[in-house]
């Protein structure tokens, strides 16, 4: 699972813990970048978008399942890995938009 | 249901503007839906610190799972309830890394598929058969309801999704569609 943090007007961030790493995820062009992401437990996702369209994170994976709600340019919102596993992110207007993350121990 | 399946952005959006014929009305609260439907996902909505359980009931879910299309006579609820919160005003994690649910619902969000529904909506605002409503918790229907923001957001999963954000897609990744 993860932990989310929501970015933006109110942003809420932790110090990483060590080792853990920052995956940046953008949104230009209604495609998340990039689509498929290896990540280890304890690192955080980074979805940012730089769309002139408003976006989402949507997690429909069954034990994954999140919503970020909606994210309108220029936002960015966080998720904190925190269970390897595989799951998948969509945009909730957009259905062609997905991406895939990768979560190793 | 945002979500269900149906979710805030993923979810049952409900805004003024509805249609004359079809609507909430004829959507009945699923009395004992939390005791004797299936959860068949639960939905995290940090930004909100509540879950979104979401439920099918047991007869649509054997047609269902069977690998049949989603049958008429689905009900899908999406229950709104309230998560645990720590001093900072966060929600607490569980030991399994999730949300920790108190049990306070907040809101029930039910879409129903009845055959023939689709037709009291205009085509191009049309979800299938599909018709949805909102209640509070003690089953009454929230007043001015109206549920055009449902059939819009739920447009955007046409398709093989049949207008659901997460209960086609459960049924999609157990390989059941």
């Amino acid at each position: 699972m993860w932990r989310s943090v929501l970015a933006g007007t109110a942003i809420c961030v932790a110090a990483l813990p060590a080792g853990a790493a920052e995956h940046p995820i953008h949104m230009a062009g209604s495609s998340y970048t990039p689509a498929t992401v290896e990540a280890r437990v304890g690192d955080t996702l980074v979805f940012t978008n730089d769309d002139g369209d408003a976006h989402n994170v949507f997690v429909p994976t069954v034990a994954f399942s999140t919503d970020l709600g909606k994210q309108d340019p220029g936002k960015s919102t966080r998720l904190i890995l925190t269970q390897p596993g595989t799951f998948e992110v969509e945009c909730v207007f957009h259905q062609h938009m997905t991406a895939r993350v990768n979560v190793s121990p | 249901m945002r979500s269900p399946v149906l979710t805030g952005a993923a979810g049952l959006v409900l805004v003024a503007a509805g249609y004359a014929s079809a609507g909430p009305e004829r959507v009945a609260f699923p009395n004992g839906y939390d005791t004797a439907w299936i959860k068949y996902t639960v939905v995290e909505r940090p930004d909100r610190k509540i879950v979104r359980n979401m439920y099918v009931n047991p007869e649509a879910h054997a047609k269902a799972k069977a690998g049949e299309p989603i049958p008429d006579g689905t009900v899908l609820i999406m229950e709104d309830m309230k998560v645990k919160l720590d001093a900072s005003g966060n929600p607490e994690l569980g030991s399994t890394g999730r949300f920790v649910p108190t049990g306070e619902v907040i809101a029930i969000f039910v879409m129903e598929k009845r055959h023939g529904w689709g037709e009291a909506v205009p085509a191009d605002e049309r979800n299938g058969d599909w018709d949805y409503s909102s209640f509070a918790p003690d089953g009454i229907v929230r007043p001015n309801l109206n549920t055009s923001g449902c059939f819009a957001c739920h447009m955007s999963r046409s398709g093989e999704r049949d207008f659901t954000f997460t209960y086609a897609k459960v049924l999609l990744d157990q390989g059941k569609r």
